[in-house]
């Protein structure tokens, strides 16, 4: 018998906090909402920016980090170079994002420290998984994608870093210059071109897809290199053709990742429509209503506009892609730990039967109402539905956090 | 010793946990033959390159076979041509994956 090697299924006990944790903020984040009135909706306010950390960094980082413990080997089909990091970056991470709410919410001499424990935790992962790249002998088009978004990761969190000294008064940097650029490597760079390159794996692996072109990834991904580039040159460049045609270009880049999913989607072989599917259904319908609202905004400079296209890409994009992959991924973490050694001993369960139903689906139309209604709020700067559409994300995040724990501790 | 048709019996009892079909209903297993000596050569296929079970299905094959009387040896040969697609399903499957 050939033993299995843990290579491609990290231990659960590893991975298992950063879905908790995350989940956790997941919450902390619509409660957070309920704070939220007309006065602080702009796109610098102190709330706003300390939300923003709340759930990029303690949701959607936490939750892609853990994943990509578990991804990054099946992607690039090598084993980690030291996967046992990971244990010192959930910590590390969820501290860091700690101090950053407050560092924005009351006390910004908190933000260098919090900075640094991010940064600290972001180097760790970032290194974790150049050393595994370089182990990789050669580096097809999602392996690519995975080089490029770490590296824009490495240089966004050093923005971020400086950003943080500035708001703190430590240095003197013009902050809103730098921001534009810490958002895009960060938001575009990263997260955007992570979730390109891990849809042209996961998408087509739980549709049981074939024969679609895997060139709009490489077209998608060019363009947002380019995109975020221009971006961080207007940082330090005054030519203000520059931000617009960056701007462009991420539109661009989304729209030309949106007809790869949807040719990934249109030849799936599996047609069930699970919470994993409606989940992603959300998601991208998010990422065309965001797409719409940031063209007009460009041609009216309305920054309700700019806002909810934000809400929307956050909330609506990237929160549903991470939860409706979290009901693939946990499951899968769980069953090989613990039912794989009882194949063909007993009974094992699919790994479908360990989603919850009831509190899945209650996540899903929940979080979908409440992120609709948000942004619509954000739209008509109305204080009362902002806390309806909280009221709603609220219900639909305990869910999630209680779906979590069930497929964790599902026996 | 076994016949092609007796080896896939054999495999039928391994399970996708992810789709909840057998392997060779999903079409998955290409091949199977086994000598007189028990030596069994089983020619089988994933649905993605990126399967993260790919080690774990490859060893409920091996002892799928494995369990059969008087085999000695299984070997597994995990191929990539022909790539796998739903046509190669059972009707089953095909109906059931909403695409038959």
């Amino acid at each position: 018998m050939f033993s299995v090697s843990q290579d491609f299924a990290p231990p659960f006990k590893l991975i298992s906090p950063f879905f908790i944790l995350g989940s956790l903020f997941y919450v902390f984040s619509a409660m957070f909402l309920f704070s939220f009135s007309v006065e602080n909706i702009a796109l610098l306010d102190t709330k706003v920016l300390s939300f923003v950390h709340l759930f990029l960094l303690g949701f959607i980082m936490m939750s892609i980090f853990g994943s990509m413990a578990q991804l990054v080997p099946v992607v690039l089909e090598v084993g980690h170079f030291g996967v046992e990091l990971f244990y010192a970056i959930w910590p590390l991470l969820g501290i860091g994002t700690v101090l950053m709410v407050i560092g924005f919410l009351s006390s910004p001499a908190l933000l260098p420290y919090g900075g640094v424990v991010v940064l600290i935790a972001m180097m760790i992962f970032v290194m974790e998984i150049f050393l595994t790249i370089k182990k990789v002998k050669k580096l097809n088009n999602v392996m690519s994608s995975i080089l490029i978004s770490n590296t824009f990761l490495f240089f966004g969190i050093i923005f971020g870093l400086v950003i943080a000294l500035g708001y703190a008064g430590t240095i003197e940097v013009d902050i809103s210059n730098l921001l534009k650029s810490h958002v895009f490597l960060v938001i575009f760079g990263y997260i955007a071109i992570t979730l390109m390159g891990l849809s042209l794996v996961l998408l087509p692996m739980f549709g049981l897809s074939h024969g679609f072109s895997k060139k709009p990834l490489e077209i998608a991904m060019t363009i947002m290199s380019i995109s975020v580039i221009l971006i961080v040159l207007s940082s330090f460049i005054d030519f203000v053709i520059l931000s617009y045609l960056g701007y462009l270009l991420a539109i661009v880049s989304l729209c030309v990742y949106f007809y790869l999913v949807q040719s990934i989607y249109k030849t799936r072989a599996r047609k069930e429509n699970d919470v994993y599917v409606m989940s992603l259904f959300f998601a991208y319908a998010s990422m065309i209503v965001s797409l719409i609202f940031a063209i007009i905004y460009l041609f009216t400079n309305f920054e309700p506009l700019l806002l909810s296209a934000g809400w929307l890409i956050f909330f609506g994009l990237f929160g549903f892609a991470v939860t409706g992959h979290i009901y693939k991924i946990v499951p899968f973490l769980v069953w090989f730990e613990r039912f794989s050694p009882l194949v063909g001993k007993q009974k094992v369960p699919m790994l479908a039967d360990m989603v919850p139903p009831k509190s899945s689906q209650a996540q899903f139309i929940f979080c979908a109402v409440g992120v609709v209604i948000v942004a619509i709020a954000i739209l008509l700067q109305n204080d009362t539905l902002i806390k309806a559409g909280a009221s709603f994300l609220l219900v639909g995040s305990l869910a999630f956090f209680r779906s979590v724990l069930y497929m964790i501790n599902y026996k | 010793m076994y016949s092609k048709e007796e080896l896939f019996l054999a495999i039928s009892n391994v399970i996708d946990p992810e789709v909840g079909f057998n392997l060779v209903e999903m079409g998955l297993i290409y091949d199977a033959s086994c000598d007189e000596d028990g030596n069994a050569h089983v020619t089988m296929t994933l649905s993605t390159k990126a399967c993260p079970m790919h080690q774990l299905i490859q060893q409920w094959v091996k002892e799928a076979v494995e369990k059969m009387a008087n085999i000695k040896e299984v070997e597994i040969e995990l191929v990539w041509e022909p790539e796998w697609n739903v046509t190669m399903a059972n009707d089953n499957v095909k109906k059931a994956l909403g695409g038959g």
